[in-house]
């Protein structure tokens, strides 16, 4: 990896977790593995910043928590997706969609 | 519903704090290791793998705090750390602390107190339905004042108009309750529409029908709740029961609930009204005519139609009837005025300059505060920097210091609540004039949230100027010992500043008392037109069947006053129809021989006083030309009476009135004959000057008054005889109430109040401003001249004159005195003009009051420099000099 991993655009994150979780329910770590996987290791999170999104979308209802077993035997918390979420997640993409689609007439524009 | 979820899960994680810890912990945890563990699997050792995820991701403990600082209830949590943290360092400082308080608690008890007033009598609702739609109606009389209506014009507006929902008129009523000991109340004929207008229903028993509004039928009346419970012990089933007032039986229609206070009646004097009985008019009545102006009329103005639009229809339903009765109606329209202008109007004026004028305690109050809390900041300085450099950012520091003021404020405040509190009592103990409503006054939740508030509020002004300045100190300097002073020049200016604003307004407080203290004593010497002292006042009114006959009611008074005056101590006794000052209204139209208008309702009316003979003597009116009344002048002879001298003045200018003739009233009254001229008496108040004034013999008057004041001057105090003359009364008959047994020094009294009241208030505001402003300037002092003592030291020790020292020290705290007299001068110019009605007989900018107040200032303020610039004096230069 030549370059360094990039800050994430603001307020995109937490479109990225809903995301993320729109497959399968995921312990927090998972979210962070799976992030870096799919950006090719362009987005690196840290910790605190995750939680915190994790937080937010949880007051916000849009993904619940239950503590389990990980396949290593261990306990962490489980984050699922709420219909709420998946709902948002939907208009989240469509917004997210409209304006790239603006920014890149913007910059080819010339 | 998610910021429902967001309230509870924050309220979890506050109570729950240790669970939601612990789970986080873990979470984390878990977090890392797993981290961990992937860079284990690529052959990394545990440590090193343990070492670069934490590098990557930082420490646990600042990922805990970034998820904890991130939800709303951190706020909370560090609020509440804060407060305690306050309540921590004031507690150590308690001279601080007391004096804060203290401070404080003055600024806002003053507030408070007039606070609670101003909600009793301004801010609580009316007793009314929707009372923003009810008006009270008025005829415009030539000089555009307001004048009463007659029925036959009340019948007009209320046929013709399309504006008012209800139309009601009322007319005040003292009927003697002739149950248990014969009483006088208060009471007013009412319309049978009249609490449907105001939308007041009764709380037991029924409101009046239309059709008792008639001559002649059942007389009803509705009881007010307080004179339900006290007259007839709250009895459920007073409904429908007869009693007994003026020797008549009326029937109980209602009782009003206990909710209804009655403010048609704001007389003092007279006590608010207890019961309401139909009005009975009939177009017929010699009473019911379009000249009898002696009915008050209300409205409620139908939805949708603003107060313009009505006052414009009726301006073309009065036009209309003047066209139709040019001679009985010399009104140019007709007024409207919304009810709680007319009911709290007059009040407002004072109760807002009050208000006004305590919202300056409170600044100077907080000016005193801030400047308290910029000393001890200079102390602080070291314990701030050396948070600045743990880490906390300037906005934590600044709200730490906003928390200690919060809490100073709450304090204050809950010291500050007793003045609301005992406002109650101190307004019965220095009597506010006739400012309505003052039963109301008390704690409410208004004034408890306003106390808060304005606690709040002044904590957080008086903290935020030095809180700024306190974080933006250099933390370099005030970390190193011995750099005690950083940023003085600013903190200096900024102190100085308070200062100068604490003096103006101060000054500006002290000038409106000035003047109101000129005004009061300009008053008080203004003679009333009678002597008041030792002289005793008492109302009486005659009631049974034996009294329809006039020349029963005639000799009643007439031995009523023979009576009074064989009274062992008394000097001389009489009875009249009104006394002046006593809040009595009762005007004739006054129709001079060959100079009576064309239409008659244009000529002037005057004050009647229909009198015994003595009247004059026992008052001490002098009179000035012609003869008294005396007991020769009867039923019989001739009629003739007495005119005021401003009466002789405009009536006659220039010619002697003595057998002129007039007539009085209507103008088929006979022809009555100017016999002397009287001293002119202040009627309606010791402020506003004399009008029309004329005495008529009780003896002649054609409906001799059954409702008289005694007045009965005494050798020594007038209440000692008051029991004495009751008995007298009662001798001749014991079923006659006799009520308002009052020296008529009270009465001259009363009508000073409202201003005494003024001037007690803004006075004591003004000397609370003015003892905090001066601890202010000997703070502001003496902190200088401890700053300087090494400097002193030096000086002296260089052989500086001890009186050019002391110059230079009092030069520095006289040019901030200066500089707040010249900025109070200004403001007060600007501000007293806003006294206005309150002023008597002295200009808002008087300079007297202005140079008389300045200077009192400047030399209160001299002596607060003095004290502590004189202490700088007797410092010893070696110990100065070690001092450091």
């Amino acid at each position: 990896m030549t370059e360094k991993p990039s800050d994430l655009v603001q307020g995109t994150l937490d479109m990225l977790i809903l995301k993320t979780l729109a497959l399968e329910a995921m312990h927090g770590y998972g979210i962070a593995v799976r992030l870096e996987q799919m950006s090719h290791g362009v987005f690196r999170v840290n910790a605190g910043s995750l939680f915190v999104a994790l937080q937010r979308l949880q007051r916000a209802g849009l993904i619940k928590s239950e503590w389990k077993a990980t396949e290593n035997s261990r306990r962490a918390k489980y984050y699922a997706l709420t219909e709420p979420g998946r709902k948002r997640l939907n208009t989240e993409k469509q917004e997210w969609g409209r304006q790239v689609a603006a920014i890149a007439r913007i910059l080819e524009a010339s | 519903m998610s910021l429902l979820r967001n309230i509870t899960s924050g309220l979890r994680s506050l109570f729950f704090k240790e669970r939601g810890e612990k789970e986080l912990d873990e979470e984390l945890r878990g977090f890392l290791e797993m981290a961990a563990g992937e860079k284990m699997k690529q052959g990394t050792s545990r440590k090193d793998a343990l070492r670069a995820t934490r590098l990557e991701h930082g420490s646990v403990e600042i990922a805990k705090e970034e998820v904890r600082s991130s939800g709303w209830e951190s706020f909370l949590e560090n609020s509440w750390q804060d407060l305690r943290f306050a309540s921590r360092v004031l507690r150590k400082n308690p001279g601080f602390t007391a004096v804060a308080v203290l401070t404080l608690a003055l600024g806002i008890g003053a507030n408070t107190a007039i606070f609670s007033l101003v909600n009793g009598v301004l801010l609580r609702p009316l007793p009314y339905r929707n009372p923003n739609r009810l008006t009270m109606v008025w005829e415009k009389s030539r000089d555009g004042s307001p004048e009463n209506v007659g029925y036959a014009t009340y019948l007009d507006w209320k046929a013709h108009n399309k504006s008012f929902e209800q139309l009601a008129i009322y007319s005040s009523w003292q009927p003697v309750l002739q149950v248990g000991e014969p009483e006088q109340l208060s009471g007013l004929r009412v319309t049978s529409n009249y609490f449907r207008t105001l939308g007041v229903h009764p709380e037991i028993g029924r409101d009046f029908l239309p059709e008792e509004d008639a001559p002649n039928t059942n007389k009803v009346v509705m009881l007010s709740h307080s004179l339900w419970q006290r007259k007839f012990n709250s009895d459920p089933d007073i409904v429908g029961k007869p009693i007994n007032m003026n020797a008549t039986q009326y029937i109980v229609a209602g009782v009003l609930p206990a909710s209804y206070q009655s403010l048609m009646n704001q007389d003092p004097r007279g006590g608010a009204v207890k019961i309401w009985r139909v009005l009975g008019y009939d177009i017929s009545q010699p009473w019911a005519c379009r000249t009898c102006h002696h009915l008050v009329a209300i409205g409620r103005l139908c939805d949708g139609v603003a107060i313009t639009q009505a006052n414009a229809e009726m301006d073309t339903i009065s036009a209309a009837l003047s066209k139709a009765y040019p001679k009985e109606y010399d009104d140019i329209g007709v007024i409207l005025t919304p009810i709680r202008e007319q009911l709290l109007g007059p009040a407002s004026t004072p109760l807002y300059i009050l208000l006004g004028a305590v919202s300056f305690v409170l600044l100077v109050a907080c000016a005193n505060l801030a400047n308290l809390v910029l000393a001890r900041a200079t102390d602080r300085e070291r314990e701030v920097a050396v948070r600045t450099a743990l880490g906390a950012t300037r906005g934590r520091i600044i709200r730490q210091l906003l928390a200690e003021n919060c809490v100073l404020g709450l304090l204050g405040a809950a010291a500050g609540l007793f003045p609301a509190y005992w406002m109650p009592n101190v307004l019965a103990s220095i009597g506010a004039g006739d400012l309505p409503r003052l039963d109301q006054v008390h704690l409410d939740w208004r004034v408890l949230l306003f106390t808060a508030g304005v606690a709040l509020l002044a904590g957080i002004a008086a903290g935020l100027a030095p809180g700024y300045r306190l974080s933006k100190n250099n933390r370099h300097d005030s970390l190193k010992e011995g750099m005690r002073d950083s940023g003085s020049v600013a903190s200096r200016r900024l102190r100085g500043l308070l200062i100068v604003s604490e003096v103006a307004l101060s000054l500006t407080l002290l000038i409106g008392a000035g003047l109101l203290l000129r005004s009061l004593s300009r008053l008080l010497v203004v003679s009333p037109g009678f002597d008041p002292a030792n002289v005793l006042s008492m109302q009486t009114s005659v009631i049974g069947q034996r009294f329809n006959d006039n020349t029963v009611v005639r000799q009643y008074f007439a031995d009523a006053v023979e009576r009074l005056r064989a009274l062992p101590g008394v000097q001389s006794a009489a009875a009249a129809s009104q006394i002046p000052l006593a809040g009595n209204m009762d005007k004739y139209g006054f129709h001079v021989e060959g100079k009576i208008h064309a239409n008659p309702e244009e000529d002037p009316s005057a004050e009647r006083y229909c009198i015994t003979p003595g009247f004059l003597e026992t008052m001490r009116i002098p009179l000035l030309r012609g003869r008294d009344i005396s007991p020769a002048d009867t039923a019989t002879a001739p009629q003739v009476l007495l005119i005021g001298e401003t009466t002789a003045r405009r009536m006659w200018p220039g010619e002697d009135p003595i057998g002129k003739h007039v007539k009085l009233g209507g103008m088929d009254s006979p022809w009555w004959t100017v016999v002397g001229v009287a001293g002119d008496v202040h009627h309606v108040g010791l402020d506003a000057g004399p009008d029309l004034q004329m005495y008529i013999p009780h003896q002649q008057w054609p409906f001799p008054d059954g409702l008289m004041v005694f007045v009965i001057r005494v050798a020594s105090t007038p209440v000692a005889i008051s029991s004495a003359a009751q008995r007298a009364i009662h001798s001749l008959d014991a079923t006659q109430p006799i009520s308002r047994i009052t020296p008529l020094e009270s009465y001259v009294g009363l009508s000073v109040q409202g201003r005494r009241f003024a001037l007690i208030l803004i006075g004591a505001f003004a000397t609370i401003a003015l003892a905090l402003s001066m601890v202010g300037i000997y703070g502001v002092t003496a902190y200088s001249v401890a700053q300087r003592t090494r400097e002193i030291g030096i000086r002296i020790a260089l052989g500086a004159p001890r009186g050019e020292l002391l110059g230079l020290l009092l030069r520095q705290g006289m040019l901030l005195v200066v500089c707040g007299v010249a900025a109070g001068v200004i403001a007060s110019v600007a501000l007293t003009r806003f006294l206005g009605t309150l002023l008597f007989d002295v200009q808002p900018t008087d300079l007297l009051t202005f140079a008389s107040v300045v200077l009192l200032l400047v030399a209160v303020s001299a002596v607060a420099c003095f004290l502590p610039a004189r202490r700088a004096m007797s410092v010893d230069p070696m110990v100065a000099l070690r001092d450091e």
